[in-house]
């Protein structure tokens, strides 16, 4: 599966002055990331284990004759447990001084439009992540969805906590 | 006409030369494969040497008596899982140099010779590893499978190694 041509397939609406980001579930919660960082989506695949990793780092794996570290959204998160069968990697840029890294995710939603009228700023913790690695929370489908700052949050040495 | 360019200042045209492919020998460490560069591997010992002393399971580098000498000895598996490391029964001692004194390494197993074109070998990801990366060569893959390469020299370097030298002189 090609996963960014499924995400895609809904025409989106993207309003002036609005950022486009890719929502997606780690345990249940909606979060967000800017669309301009995601390269592309992949199946999971499992990763070769590098030695010595950082806990939410899962290994490498070889794709499109580069070399990419994936890292675990759930393990980031300090989530237990086994995740869904089917997770999806996002290949995202402007992480750390990889040129692209991988970030597994339970399930990839759709892109949302989030125009600055519906960003709310966040409060100092958000399901247990500080506000610091947060840039902003918005209301999606009834529910809220936290964009993260996604450079911050993957490359922070700080243990967080997922809380319900 | 073009420009006259003096022979020493000539850009030199880089030549490709395919076919040079190196050697290295393979190994596991853990569920794991490595590789190292084959042409700074003195040899292949069994392990019945390497004193565990003082008795430490999580201790990096340990001793090994050879020839009358006593080494340093890099327990990968300690080095890179942080593991209690067992002694499994394939377990080899890879004798080489680091840092310009011998050095060996213990792996769980001792593998098979491959060879890699130089050019497919890539640097591991920043982000992949909390050790220096002084301690990789870089990564290949074959047979859909990731492998690093250990840096011997990067791996003399070590801590660990360094004191165990220094308290050996």
């Amino acid at each position: 599966m090609d996963g960014m041509a499924q995400a895609n397939a809904a025409p989106v609406e993207v309003s002036i002055g609005a950022t486009a980001t890719l929502m997606f579930l780690v345990a249940g919660k909606q979060f967000a990331v800017d669309l301009a960082r995601v390269e592309r989506i992949l199946d999971y695949r499992r990763p070769t284990r590098t030695p010595r990793r950082p806990p939410h780092v899962e290994g490498i794996i070889q794709h499109d004759g580069r070399y990419l570290p994936i890292m675990s959204l759930r393990k980031r998160l300090g989530v237990e447990g086994p995740g869904p069968a089917n997770p999806a990697i996002l290949l995202l840029t402007g992480i750390g001084r990889d040129p692209v890294v991988g970030v597994v995710v339970d399930q990839v939603l759709h892109v949302l439009s989030l125009p600055p009228d519906r960003l709310l700023l966040p409060p100092p913790r958000v399901f247990g992540i500080r506000a610091e690695f947060i840039r902003g929370v918005a209301n999606a489908g009834g529910r809220p969805v936290v964009w993260l700052d996604e450079s911050k949050f993957l490359t922070s040495a700080e243990a967080i906590t997922l809380l319900a | 006409m073009g420009r006259f360019v003096p022979p020493s200042r000539r850009t030199r045209a880089r030549v490709e030369t395919p076919g040079v492919r190196e050697k290295f020998l393979l190994f596991r460490v853990g569920d794991e494969i490595y590789g190292m560069a084959l042409r700074g591997l003195r040899e292949v010992l069994l392990s019945d040497g390497v004193a565990l002393l003082p008795a430490s399971p999580s201790q990096i580098c340990v001793a090994l008596a050879h020839r009358g000498h006593r080494l340093p000895v890099i327990r990968m598996r300690a080095l890179f899982e942080g593991a209690q490391a067992g002694m499994p029964a394939a377990a080899r001692v890879l004798l080489t140099e680091g840092q310009g004194r011998p050095l060996g390494l213990l792996v769980d197993e001792v593998l098979e010779m491959v060879e890699v074109d130089p050019a497919h070998i890539a640097p591991v990801p920043a982000l992949a590893t909390l050790l220096d990366p002084a301690c990789f060569r870089g990564l290949f893959t074959r047979k859909d499978r990731v492998i690093l390469l250990v840096n011997e020299h990067g791996l003399g370097g070590a801590d660990e190694v360094l004191q165990f030298n220094a308290a050996g002189t």
